[in-house]
């Protein structure tokens, strides 16, 4: 170490998209971008050893690739492993191979220098191809490349140095990159870009990985081995925390530990009817997405599956999975979710979460108020009937409900419903078993909200996506750090919004189930709760969290907090209020530390 | 030597996964196996992925298949049943 580096503490302030804390030490993760290559000639006499030397890196390569691709499928599922079988094979390609020996052989050069121009002028043929689908490619084709340059150094681009207490920091992270690190030993994750829904923050909260993005310039300023601090509850990184900060990290992260229960709860407690103080029940169930995160459902107790997001069933590459392969795995959650059933979310593609053009190759200005989600379904009749048909017989085997994303009104209901019921009189002619299944609307734009009392006559129930709520409502982009400010989800527009719907659906006799984000939030769930919610649906992770909070709270109090909240005029007033109320009422189920933090705009 | 007329019917065309499907069955044969565009503007090695994926064969596009070699019967019938069935891909 020739350059001595200012080692003194130092704060960033950013977005917290999965909660927890950590210290630990950082493990740089670069996400991609070419080496700088030098050529370097060599002596006839030593030509054949350089080919040697190539061939071993594509060994080590190969071998990092196969046990990759094995994790891949075990953790993630097979749709989104297949892409390390198409690595493999562009390894294994003779004609890479080929023109990279040549190289080496005729022009006397390095293997990096060799992969480098062969590479290069594969990649220039690609950029030429008309078919966006297919040129993106090359992106597979610079993966491969930069394993190669990087097994050539002789080193594994996993588990290099992953102690114990990793923290991962990078610029982005990709999910193909968080799958390739042993997340086990993960304790958490900071990035400078991201944001709530970007695929990776969603497998951090399925892991129950604390994660904080929007950090801005953090990656520059942190290096590997240096010591760090992260609470995702503030959104707040530490970078070379002083002995006094880890002693304070340390003491909190031990009365948070202490605090709510002293005893761990088992799986057995966690299953147990959860009642407040003044005895109202409230149901807790789980969010999922990936095949990983299915046991967690028994294991942090909830009841039955409140969303499955059925586009990850979709491999990251956009292929949609057959009737087949959605029935088995509709079945397989089913028989997860047990007596109290899975509630599965039609295909929510478009917008934010899987661009619509990988599908279509039509390009929209702008996507989250696009062809997405029911919209996406009822153009494309062939992707629902699809889904319909699988999940109908699925529901033979086991409780399956179907809910409709982001409808406007009840024509969207009624165009669904038609196709669903088509499908289900097909089958029956088709002498395939087929079961009940009820159809929700998930409530989730401003024009739903408005006509609430009128959905609720044409659907068994109501499903609140808060999130999305959240983005329309206030017309803020959740994926866009500049905005971040203007996020709130406790302004007192969202609030009133839940609440009109809540009560839509008790007037009208239905359940209704609020399954975004808020609800894994301790503070949130008891705002929630007093506007009139009975269920709430989270990631698994979050369940005993705001369960111990829940059984130790008075929901008539919860209630009147709540009524406050609504006549407030602003967010800071909401959050103001929730803060003080809160942590007054409850001292020791909300310490200052776990209160949402004041936030600032801009 | 033998050969087929093919069309390609999956959606995304002869992309990474159906490439790679395609790659690995191409090379357990002996025979040269070659995807020839029916304009014969391009040509590919059905045993090599970069290869077959610079034929950027989108859905429709109209392919040769040809196969010579001791067990070219059974490769050009294997390839093209692949093929026909869209990789077992979910039909749109």
């Amino acid at each position: 170490m020739s350059r001595k580096r200012d080692k003194s503490e130092r704060r960033w302030q950013g977005i917290a998209v999965s909660d927890g804390a950590a210290a630990g030490r950082v493990l740089r993760v670069h996400s991609g971008g070419r080496h700088s290559i030098y050529r370097v000639s060599i002596e006839a006499t030593e030509v054949e050893r350089e080919v040697r030397r190539y061939r071993a890196a594509v060994r080590l390569a190969r071998r990092q690739l196969l046990a990759l691709k094995k994790r891949a499928a075990r953790t993630l599922g097979d749709e989104h492993s297949y892409i390390f079988d198409a690595h493999l094979l562009m390894l294994e390609d003779r004609k890479l191979n080929e023109d990279v020996e040549a190289v080496i052989r005729t022009e006397g050069v390095n293997s990096e220098w060799a992969v480098k121009v062969v590479t290069d002028r594969l990649l220039a043929v690609y950029e030429e191809i008309k078919d966006d689908y297919l040129r993106e490619r090359s992106s597979d084709i610079e993966d491969v490349t930069r394993r190669l340059l990087v097994a050539l150094t002789g080193e594994s681009m996993r588990g290099r140095r992953l102690t114990e207490d990793a923290v991962i920091v990078a610029e982005e992270l990709m999910p193909s990159t968080l799958a390739e690190l042993d997340f086990t030993h993960i304790k958490a994750v900071a990035t400078d870009v991201g944001g709530w829904t970007s695929h990776t923050s969603i497998i951090a909260r399925g892991l129950g990985i604390p994660a904080v993005v929007g950090l801005r310039d953090f990656y520059r300023a942190a290096r590997t081995g240096d010591s760090i601090v992260i609470e995702a509850g503030p959104g707040e990184v530490v970078l070379h925390p002083t002995p006094a900060t880890l002693e304070r990290f340390g003491a909190d992260r031990r009365a948070a530990k202490e605090m709510p229960t002293r005893a761990v709860a088992t799986a057995e407690d966690l299953r147990a009817p959860l009642r407040t103080r003044d005895g109202v029940g409230v149901t807790l169930r789980a969010n999922v997405e990936l095949p990983v995160e299915y046991e967690w459902v028994n294991r942090y107790g909830a009841h039955g599956i409140g969303l499955f997001r059925s586009e990850f069933l979709l491999s990251h590459r956009g292929v949609m999975p057959d009737e087949e392969e959605q029935r088995v795995a509709y079945e397989e959650l089913a028989r997860i979710a047990g007596d109290e059933g899975v509630t599965v979310r039609l295909f929510d593609l478009g917008g934010d979460k899987l661009p619509a053009s990988r599908l279509d190759a039509v390009e929209e200005r702008n996507p989250a108020l696009g062809l997405r989600a029911i919209r996406f379904c009822l153009e494309r009749p062939d992707v629902l009937r699809t889904q319909a048909r699988a999940v109908l017989r699925a529901a033979a085997r086991g409780r399956i409900d179907l809910v409709l994303p982001m409808v406007s009104d009840v024509t969207d209901v009624r165009r669904a419903r038609a196709v669903i019921e088509e499908e289900s009189a097909r089958l029956a002619t088709e002498g395939k078993e087929t079961g009940r299944v009820r159809i929700g609307a998930m409530i989730e734009v401003p024009s739903a909200v408005w006509v609430a009392d009128k959905l609720a006559r044409e659907v068994d129930f109501f499903s609140l996506g808060t999130n999305d709520l959240v983005q329309y409502t206030l017309a803020v982009d959740r994926g866009n750090d500049e905005v971040a400010g203007w996020f709130r989800s406790l302004h007192p527009a969202v609030l009133q919004s839940i609440g009109r719907v809540l009560d839509a659906a008790r007037a009208a006799g239905i359940p209704s189930v609020v399954c975004g984000e808020m609800a894994a939030s301790p503070a949130y769930a008891t705002v929630l709760l007093g506007l009139g919610a009975r269920e709430l649906s989270m990631a698994p992770s979050a369940i005993p969290r705001v369960r111990r909070t829940i059984a130790g709270l008075e929901h008539a109090e919860a209630e009147s907090i709540a009524a406050a909240c609504l006549a407030c005029a602003s967010a800071e007033e909401v959050e103001e209020l929730v803060r003080e109320r809160l942590g007054a009422r409850w001292p020791n189920l909300f310490p200052p530390e776990i209160l949402p933090p004041p936030k600032s705009k801009g | 030597m033998v050969e087929r007329r093919v069309k390609i019917v999956n959606r995304l065309g002869l992309h990474a996964r159906a490439a790679a499907k395609l790659v690995r069955a191409a090379t357990g044969y002996r025979s040269t196996l070659r995807l020839v565009r029916l304009d014969r503007s391009a040509a590919a090695d059905a045993k090599s992925i970069l290869s077959v994926l610079m034929l950027a064969a989108a859905r429709g596009t109209e392919l040769v298949v040809t196969a010579e070699g001791p067990d070219e019967q059974a490769a050009l019938d294997v390839l093209c049943r692949m093929i026909d069935e869209g990789f077992g891909e979910a039909e749109e």
